[in-house]
């Protein structure tokens, strides 16, 4: 195997995007219950708000997150001719993605976990 | 194996080794050789083999750099063994670990397979294809086109950039990062008379499409080549095959017309650089 920071974001792209079609399957799981009536669609949501499902919403935000800066990485190397800042770029969507993933998923859980 | 005292004098090379004859699967081998100022790495694999073990097996050739059979994995990173100081790749514990070329069959010890890297090279048509007139004197490129090459001309077809391509671990069908750069080089070789051809060749989900820019050919390049700007710059063309088609048509009236020695000022009449 070969490694490299192009590696590693190889690797997170795929596994980032292999969740989001995880959870646009279980997204849809939720929401199309709702033409089954209310108390399956409830039952459906009650299912999703338990304390680990929280912790799963972190994890995608920090998918939906770091995917999308990484698209964006990838378009500035497409148009802007900049493949010396590979490694910049690289560490930078990182980065960015730590902080908005934080940012937003602190307030998830102490919503979850305050009741 | 038990490993073998380890002093500063000396340096430990660990060799993947494997003799399809009689192994079974690939193992890691020490040895020890002088750590001498000096030394390359291919200078310590020759020492091994004449005064250790005459059976370890290795390509190499030219010992400059220049003929690209000797590029390994070492520690991880493919680099050319003729041209990297032994020192330089010794860890804390003395220690050199070289490997043959990965993702391609190995055919014994550090000698690889390297018919599919040859067989996709051959896929680009990598030699130039000039007009059916020839100019009355010679072809000129301005420097600004000579510029936009990037020396992709330099490439020494080690194959550092193919193995050490995740895409082309993952899909064999891919061309791969050496034969797009030699594509990219004909492309935007103002004498050549079929960028269109090649523009379709490469500009498919087998070529420049199906790279997932990972840096990895840049990285691993010993003559600090850009394969990755050299698949983005295809890609663009791709999207214009016509209007560059167009464009090398006039640029090729004026290398083949009765002016074809003066000076080219600027990017008039000739292609697109691309920076």
């Amino acid at each position: 195997m070969y490694r490299s920071t192009g590696f590693v974001s190889f690797v997170l792209r795929r596994l980032t995007g292999i969740a989001l079609v995880l959870y646009l399957i279980a997204h849809i799981w939720v929401i199309g219950s709702v033409n089954g009536g209310t108390e399956l669609f409830n039952s459906r949501l009650a299912a999703v708000q338990t304390p680990i499902f929280k912790l799963a919403e972190v994890a995608l935000l920090a998918a939906v997150v770091y995917h999308a800066f990484d698209g964006v990485r990838l378009l500035i190397v497409h148009y802007f001719d900049v493949t010396e800042y590979r490694k910049s770029l690289f560490y930078a969507a990182f980065v960015v993605s730590a902080i908005l993933t934080i940012a937003g998923g602190l307030p998830i859980l102490l919503f979850a976990f305050q009741g | 194996m038990a490993s073998p005292v380890r002093s500063k004098s000396m340096a430990t090379v660990r060799v993947k080794r494997f003799n399809p004859d009689s192994d079974a699967k690939p193992y890691m081998q020490e040895f020890q050789v002088p750590n001498l100022q000096g030394t390359t790495l291919l200078d310590a694999l020759h020492r091994i083999k004449h005064e250790q073990d005459g059976s370890l097996t290795f390509r190499r050739s030219c010992r400059h750099a220049i003929c690209g059979s000797c590029a390994m994995n070492v520690n991880g990173r493919n680099i050319l063994v003729c041209k990297t100081p032994l020192q330089g790749q010794l860890d804390r514990k003395g220690v050199v670990t070289i490997k043959p070329l990965p993702y391609l069959p190995i055919i014994k010890d550090l000698v690889v397979d390297r018919s599919t890297f040859w067989n996709e090279y051959l896929r680009v048509k990598p030699w130039l294809v000039p007009p059916a007139t020839s100019p009355e004197r010679e072809f000129r490129m301005s420097p600004e086109e000579v510029a936009a090459l990037h020396n992709a001309e330099t490439c020494i077809m080690c194959g550092a950039c193919y193995s050490a391509c995740q895409v082309v671990a993952l899909n064999k069908k891919y061309i791969g990062p050496h034969a797009l750069l030699k594509s990219f080089l004909r492309v935007l070789d103002p004498r050549d008379t079929i960028p269109g051809e090649r523009l379709a060749e490469v500009g498919t989900d087998e070529g420049v499409f199906r790279c997932h820019t990972i840096f990895n050919c840049i990285d691993a390049c010993p003559k600090n080549l850009n394969p990755t700007q050299a698949i983005e710059t295809l890609r663009r063309l791709a999207q214009k095959r016509t209007a560059f088609e167009a464009a090398r048509v006039e640029r090729q009236r004026t290398i083949a017309g009765p002016l074809a020695a003066e000076p080219t000022p600027g990017a008039e009449g000739g292609v697109r650089h691309v920076p």
